[in-house]
């Protein structure tokens, strides 16, 4: 078949339709009334129900963590509270993004450009895995919250040996997850269990979809 | 003519565009059916703000191929639901047709659905006779690129006329 003939072969087919298509104008009425969903009632419950524990647990932790700055400074652990406020300020940066990504996608002008709009759609999707690396930063205050001035004055060297083995490794853990949390690693068999499941796959995907997309637009290819 | 109105009169002008990108980028009924009230849905919400120094179709296929795309890629992993409309938006009446012309026509649906998604929507420009500078505008790739992609898509279809014979 030759170039002409696919073109011929697609005009027939249009004209076919021009004859025996038509609109249903009182449905396509009906859609029209269609009301948007704001961002929040198009999400899944489970996100929902997550986004909610998270946003309480936020503030409920800085007003607490605010007031022990400012008027029981000196009596609680220094440990503890700078370790909090670090965990609380790490969580409510991952919502923020979470939440500024979910409004913007919301917003994208999808009368733009196919490329352009479909690389803006997928390059906000996968943002989401910038929550994960931010939220993996959290790990080593998980053990340092409970330490307090007493456990080195204690001279208990097995004990502080041992903490400090354990922050250590868990800040290094961390440290390395937030740098190496990226598509290039997306084969590897620990991102694989880091982010298995149906939640963690359009993210992913949309990752690659970026990347093709950026492709797509190089010359000649 | 009200608004509302005047952008009816543009969807049921544009309508075939409309039926075959909704038919390129799915594969069954019931979400042909989700797609083409989401595409709607868009085009209304836009229209307010439709900038007249594009042509209407170049806004249309802008819009169906931008929610289509999105669609077709939610759609692999998720299920959509629609709003429960009795009457589904397009209706056909029934018209003769040349068998042979017939198959030859659901042939080339069949190798345009294995196409990839923007590969797909510079195909369906190009068969809709739009030139380099109106596909360049709503792929939003340089002319000189939509030459190169369409000649590689050519021959990927002709191939694949060949192999089925």
């Amino acid at each position: 078949m030759e170039h002409t003939e696919i073109l011929n072969l697609w005009k027939s087919y249009d004209q076919k339709l021009e004859q025996a298509l038509s609109i249903n104008k009182a449905t396509a009425q009906d859609v029209l009334k269609l009301k948007t969903k704001s961002v929040l009632a198009s999400m899944k419950p489970i996100k929902l129900f997550t986004l909610l524990v998270g946003c309480v647990w936020v503030m409920l932790g800085s007003v607490i963590i605010t007031n022990l700055f400012m008027y029981a400074y000196d009596k609680v652990s220094h440990f503890f509270i700078y370790s909090a406020a670090i965990q609380l300020i790490l969580t409510a940066i991952a919502i923020a993004i979470y939440l500024y990504q979910l409004v913007v996608i919301q917003q994208v002008d999808v009368a733009d450009s196919v490329l352009k709009t479909q690389k803006r759609l997928s390059y906000l999707k996968s943002s989401t895995l910038w929550c994960a690396r931010i939220l993996f930063l959290q790990l080593p205050v998980w053990t340092t919250f409970y330490l307090s001035e007493s456990t080195f004055l204690s001279g208990n060297i097995a004990y502080i040996t041992i903490n400090g083995i354990i922050t250590l490794i868990f800040t290094c853990i961390s440290v390395w997850l937030f740098l190496n949390i990226n598509y290039s690693n997306k084969d590897k068999k620990w991102f694989k269990v880091i982010f298995e499941g149906k939640e963690w796959n359009p993210i992913i995907e949309s990752l690659g979809y970026y990347r093709e997309i950026e492709d797509y637009t190089k010359e000649n290819k | 003519m009200d608004l509302n109105e005047t952008f009816l009169k543009v969807i049921e002008d544009h309508r075939g565009i409309l039926y075959k990108i909704v038919r390129s980028y799915c594969k069954s009924e019931e979400d042909r059916k989700d797609l083409i009230q989401e595409i709607i849905f868009q085009l209304w919400k836009s229209f307010k703000k439709y900038d007249n120094h594009y042509k209407y179709s170049t806004w249309i296929y802008r819009i169906a191929l931008n929610i289509s795309i999105s669609f077709y890629r939610k759609n692999r992993t998720l299920q959509t639901s629609s709003l429960p409309l009795e009457e589904n938006i397009f209706t056909f009446q029934e018209i003769e047709i040349d068998k042979e012309k017939e198959y030859q026509i659901n042939q080339l649906q069949v190798f345009i659905d294995e196409l990839k998604e923007i590969d797909k929507a510079i195909m369906l420009l190009y068969l809709e006779e739009k030139n380099h500078k109106e596909i360049s505008e709503i792929i939003g790739i340089s002319e000189t690129n939509v030459g190169t992609k369409i000649n590689r898509i050519k021959k990927i279809l002709l191939v694949k006329f060949q192999n089925s014979k």
